[in-house]
């Protein structure tokens, strides 16, 4: 069974002035199994980002669905959608959207703000997940004291921090150089061999090549998958990841049962 | 890591934005509590002259008839009355629960006598208490002290030719023989000894010229005038001046007319509603000048913290994203106003007690003071608190409404 299910998404956007709007998305399904890392590729304008906010229940399509864990996303109310965002859903922002007053370690625990949990409980769950992405060790510091890729890793940190099912991510490497990129890169895979789903919106041929699959869409619509979902093991630094970053162990204990293999949209 | 914490460290972050909020709230309530003060100050002060300012109850014989009148006043017992008023009264007066707020009792008795060959009304008495009781007479000579002293009237001083025009005055006289107001009397004593009731007299002084019944009168001591009229111990009238500045005059006059069964009590209406029509003004007053600064600092309120929230659209954006609802978002900016405002109310509260205490010496006379109320603090404090909430109601529900995806868009 998918754990992510997109049935015949539209979404318009309606002009001022004009009773007719613009199409951004047309038809749109495709599905996600537990576990797998899935990149979205598109020319800018093509709908890319528009899809990734659906699936980040935060932009209500025009028509269609949503599941997500069998939930029905758009079903819930607006303050339920927002409680399904924090149990269900990490985000990674593009420019990262770090909170520049807040150090590392609070910016770690935004999402946990909201959760009845002892300030004590918070904290360990962000130090463990800063420990997880390498910045153990500069919890105090403010986002403008990290470097590009430690912002990078901050903001991964800070998604997954509620231990989230499914993480969504926009162009996470799109302002970074090459080197710090590929990190980024390698803390997703890293994730991802733990067993995280992972959806990712990019531009860079080379991330998408270390995903499971990659969806392209153009003009709103996905293009017919072409090909198998590539086997784990072949995704090492070598794909396109800096070598000198540690070669990844990735066991290959994804479920790939659910996926369909077929291309899904027009 | 909570709600809060983020609140105070976006204050933290915005501190000029924070501190010209509480810097707005602080003069908008610094207005406030300063005229609030000082109305209340001048309340006082106004409430004490008034009180001050001649009698605001009379006590009178009960009588059918009425002979005589003084300073408008019915006065009975003149000629006819029935019931007299004696200087026991004055002790029964004196008697009565609320007699720590007289502050002056001034008994009389009235008699009309011949004074060189003029019937003239005569009043016996007791000087200290009427001296106080009429501030605004103006006295040319000395008070009186011994028992034969008398104090004339303008018309009688000038019936008689008791006084003479001072040699400058006559010199730059004004035109049409107009007289001088009392505050400006230009003239001099010219004469020591007077005829009153067939009694020699020394003439004390002269009263200025008021307008009113003094000036065809003569006064002498009490004692002396029951004397010459043959009727010791008696009265005809009793005049007092409460302070009555909160307290109600006709809970004092009640307790006088239970104390004086056979007496009429009365309180002169007109300078009781003279002085509470000045009091509600200036509370008035002071209550609108107090919502229109009140207003201007709300609108300071909202229009910074619409902006703030257009400033903030994208960070809003994040927190909905990662699973922030609606309330979260309104009561994240609800504890920044709320600490915003309680600062700004304390901060006005000590800058309106200040700013009165500095402005008093201009607006009373010496003595007045701005007492420190706890009770004007905690008011301050709560005026505050809901002038920032109630602004910033449609901002933070405007923010919890942004919509998460095109926040995100923001630039």
């Amino acid at each position: 069974m998918s754990f992510v299910v997109v049935e015949n998404v539209g979404k318009t956007y309606s002009d001022q002035g004009s009773r007719t709007g613009a199409a951004v998305l047309r038809n749109v399904s495709a599905r996600l199994g537990e576990g797998e890392f899935v990149c979205l590729m598109g020319p800018s304008g093509s709908g890319k980002s528009t899809l990734l906010t659906i699936l980040g229940a935060m932009n209500h399509p025009s028509e269609g669905k949503v599941h997500i864990d069998g939930i029905d996303v758009y079903a819930l109310s607006d303050e339920r959608r927002a409680d399904f965002r924090s149990e269900y859903l990490g985000f990674v922002f593009q420019q990262h959207h770090l909170m520049p007053y807040l150090n590392a370690i609070e910016n770690v625990m935004l999402p946990l703000a909201t959760l009845r949990l002892g300030a004590a409980e918070k904290r360990r769950r962000a130090l463990a997940v800063l420990e997880k992405v390498g910045l153990a060790g500069k919890a105090a510091r403010l986002p403008n004291q990290l470097s590009g890729g430690e912002q990078g890793r901050l903001a991964i940190a800070r998604a997954i921090v509620n231990d989230p099912p499914l993480v969504l991510a926009d162009e996470p490497t799109g302002t970074l150089d090459t080197k710090t990129g590929d990190e980024i890169m390698k803390v997703f895979l890293d994730l991802n061999a733990r067993g995280q789903t992972i959806f990712m919106v990019t531009h860079n041929p080379a991330n998408a090549r270390l995903a499971h699959r990659t969806l392209h869409i153009r003009d709103g619509a996905l293009a017919p998958e072409s090909g198998c979902p590539r086997e784990r093991t072949s995704r090492t630094p070598a794909d396109g990841l800096d070598s000198e970053l540690p070669a990844l162990t990735i066991d290959g204990s994804g479920d790939f049962d659910s996926l369909s293999g077929k291309p899904f949209g027009d | 890591m909570r709600i809060s914490t983020i609140a105070f460290a976006n204050l933290k972050r915005r501190k000029g934005k924070a501190l010209f909020l509480v810097a707005g709230i602080g003069i908008g309530i610094g207005t406030a509590v300063a005229l609030l003060s000082l109305s209340g100050s001048l309340r006082e002060e106004i409430g004490s002259q008034l009180d001050r300012f001649g009698a605001n109850i009379v006590v009178t014989p009960h009588s059918d008839s009425l002979a005589l009148e003084y300073g408008g006043i019915p006065v009975a017992g003149v000629a006819f009355d029935e019931h007299r008023l004696t200087n026991e009264d004055v002790a029964g007066v004196l008697r009565i629960p609320y007699r720590k707020r007289l502050s002056v009792i001034a008994p009389k008795l009235l008699g009309a006598v011949e004074v060189e060959g003029q019937k003239t009304l005569l009043a016996g008495v007791d000087f200290s208490s009427e001296l106080r009781l009429k501030r605004w007479w103006r006295l040319t000579g000395r008070k009186p002290e011994a028992a034969d002293d008398v104090l004339l009237g303008y018309e009688v001083a000038r019936a008689v030719s008791a006084i003479e025009p001072l040699p400058s005055a006559a010199g730059q006289g004004r035109p049409n023989g107009e007289h001088h107001p009392a505050s400006e009397e230009r003239f001099r004593i010219a004469k020591e000894r007077l005829i009153v009731a067939g009694r020699e007299h020394r003439i004390a002084g002269v009263i200025g010229q008021t307008g009113g019944a003094e000036d065809r009168m003569v006064f002498a001591s009490l004692g002396r005038v029951q004397d010459l009229l043959g009727k010791p111990g008696q009265l005809s009238v009793i005049e007092i001046s409460a302070l009555c500045k909160d307290c109600p005059i006709e809970d004092i006059v009640a307790q006088i007319r239970k104390e004086l069964p056979h007496a009429n009590a009365s309180a002169i209406q007109q300078s009781v509603r003279a002085r509470t029509e000045a009091v509600e003004r200036l509370t008035r007053f002071s209550a609108a000048v107090s919502a229109v600064v009140l207003a201007i600092g709300a609108l300071m309120v909202f229009t910074t913290m619409m902006s703030s929230v257009v400033e903030r659209t994208r960070e809003i954006g994040v927190l909905r994203a990662i699973g922030f609802r609606r309330t979260h978002i309104i009561k994240g900016l609800m504890i920044e106003v709320a600490v915003i405002s309680v600062a700004g109310g304390v901060l006005g509260w000590a800058a309106g007690l200040l700013a009165s205490r500095l402005a008093l010496p201009y607006f009373t006379e010496a003595g007045a003071q701005i007492e420190v109320r706890a009770s004007l603090a905690l008011f301050a404090v709560a005026v505050a608190l809901s002038t920032g909430m109630v602004s910033s109601v449609y901002p933070a529900i405007r923010a919890s409404r942004l919509d998460p995806a095109e926040a995100m868009r923001h630039v």
